[in-house]
């Protein structure tokens, strides 16, 4: 029998990320499962390293625990099974990055993986460490945290702490709520009236998810940066990438073609550098739309984003989701799920499944004294839309991961969509 | 106008250990000030000292530390 010192409640957001892992398995995909892959230069201390995964599940049980339901809520339970580095190594003779590549999407085309998976994948003189988890159990920042407290000499020093979620939650008095679900109910109206351009046509059928990164060198970075800050200001670099995807989809063609795009993007309620809480997910949501005619135009798309950015965040719309996903925990996935992807037309909100992970970097340390020389981010999605844009950063080298369904999303169409994603991000027009 | 600022600043956006020892030109952006945090933060300075700050003008010489901020925000005119 379960007490209240034995399971974890899931927080509005880890309801969110639970029902659309649902809808993925409804598919006959393996789940709502994203991984963070670091290539390292060297071999690190593995003893040292599943010495520090004892530690993590010692501390933070629900790093392996696994999904109850409590009524009408969902629950993680700890099982208290150690959490074990899983080695592997790729095939000699074999390219080392197209084979370390090969494992990666192997592991993550498992249809039975644990929650939190650590995998090592020796390959040429070092090779990849690999956190794969299911989203419900924490966000790519809480993934962050997790590569930090198995690296950090002071692993003592991350305690956890309450969702912000739950804090800016208990924060809003009662006509807030009101005044707030009155808003975005209002704003919603907007979100799910223009129709999604997509990706693919395809809503069903076996699939297997697959992966293109089109990794920047500093150079190239900074030089897209500089962009960003030019075209939509030093607060909105996010809404730069979002507007060259809009343009470079628009330009090559949408498989699915309607009458505009519609991208959420997530932002995290942690405050930046905080290391806790660790698992979980704090996450709101907000969208970027334009209509096909706005994303013709490159200067007015910029601005017409910014201008949304701004008065969302104005509006508070940007934490006004909360309340809506309070109300949420208490619909069935289904249900739940049908507000998160449906617009009015009955067809797919999402044109793209997107993230900003932001800058990291493990500096001259490296991850357990071993150089960090690239990093990766991939996670499976829904179908529609198929596909999904994760970025990053590495000590100044920006990183996009693209993310797709195999066979629903053409990869010649994909091709010409990164190489023109190139092209806008760069201004080469 | 600093202390609301610095404190708005620490308890919404960036995670220090000791934001006491954070100083008033210290840089903000390698603090961690992210885009989305620049963006709250500029709306909450609008409401809370009831400013406009045009977005032609969010620049690192503006936003990048508790100084620069006070002074754009005195500068700014009223809303």
């Amino acid at each position: 029998m379960m007490t209240e010192t034995n399971f974890l409640r899931f927080n509005p957001a880890d309801y969110f990320t639970y029902v659309l892992d649902q809808e993925i398995r409804l598919a006959g995909m393996p789940g709502g499962f994203a991984g963070f892959a670091l290539a390292l230069a060297a071999e690190p201390d593995l003893d040292r390293l599943q010495q520090r995964l004892d530690l993590l599940t010692q501390r933070f049980p629900q790093a392996s625990a696994q999904i109850e339901r409590l009524g009408k809520r969902y629950a993680w339970t700890p099982t208290g099974q150690p959490l074990l580095l899983q080695r592997h190594s790729c095939r000699v003779g074999e390219d080392a990055e197209a084979e370390t590549q090969r494992l990666v999407l192997e592991i993550l085309n498992r249809p039975d993986a644990k929650p939190l998976n650590l995998h090592w994948i020796a390959g040429g003189s070092g090779g990849t460490l690999l956190l794969h988890w299911n989203h419900p159990l924490l966000d790519a920042r809480g993934a962050k945290i997790v590569l930090d407290f198995l690296n950090s000499d002071r692993p003592e020093s991350f305690k956890d702490s309450p969702s912000p979620i739950t804090l800016k939650l208990a924060q809003f008095r009662m006509w807030q709520w009101l005044r707030l679900f009155f808003k975005v109910k209002r704003h919603n109206h907007d979100v799910l009236s223009i129709d999604s351009c997509l990706p693919t046509q395809a809503d069903a059928g076996q699939q297997s998810l697959r992966l293109k990164v089109r990794r920047f060198s500093e150079d190239e970075t900074r030089q897209i940066a500089a962009l960003a800050r030019q075209h939509t200001g030093l607060a909105g670099k996010t809404l730069y990438y979002l507007g060259c995807f809009m343009r470079a989809m628009e330009q090559v063609g949408p498989p699915a073609a309607k009458a505009g795009y519609c991208i959420p993007y997530a932002f995290n309620l942690r405050r930046q550098n905080a290391p806790t809480p660790v698992f979980g997910n704090h996450v709101g949501c907000l969208f970027a739309r334009a209509t096909r005619e706005q994303a013709q135009d490159r200067k007015g798309l910029f601005e017409h984003l910014l201008a949304q950015h701004r008065d969302v965040v104005r509006e508070e719309l940007d934490v006004g989701y909360l309340p809506f996903m309070w109300l949420g925990q208490w619909l069935s996935p289904a249900r739940y799920a049908k507000f998160l992807r449906k617009q009015y037309s009955g067809g797919e909100l999402s044109s793209l499944w997107f993230s900003d992970i932001g800058e990291l970097s493990w500096g001259k340390q490296g991850f357990l004294g071993v150089p960090v020389t690239a990093m990766t981010h991939l996670c499976w999605m829904t179908l529609p839309p198929g596909l999904a844009l994760l970025v990053g950063q590495l000590d100044g080298r920006l990183a996009m991961s693209y993310s797709y369904l195999h066979p629903a999303v053409d990869e010649a169409w994909l091709d010409l969509v990164i190489a023109r994603m190139d092209a806008e991000l760069m201004e080469r027009l | 106008m600093k202390e609301k600022l610095k404190n708005f600043i620490f308890t919404e956006l960036i995670y220090l250990e000791d934001p006491a020892s954070f100083g008033d030109d210290d840089d903000l952006l390698a603090a961690g000030l992210d885009s989305m945090g620049i963006m709250r933060l500029i709306l909450f300075a609008e409401k809370e000292f009831g400013v406009v700050l045009p977005d032609t003008e969010i620049e690192p010489h503006n936003v990048g530390s508790l100084n620069a901020l006070e002074k754009w925000i005195k500068q700014a005119g009223p809303a």
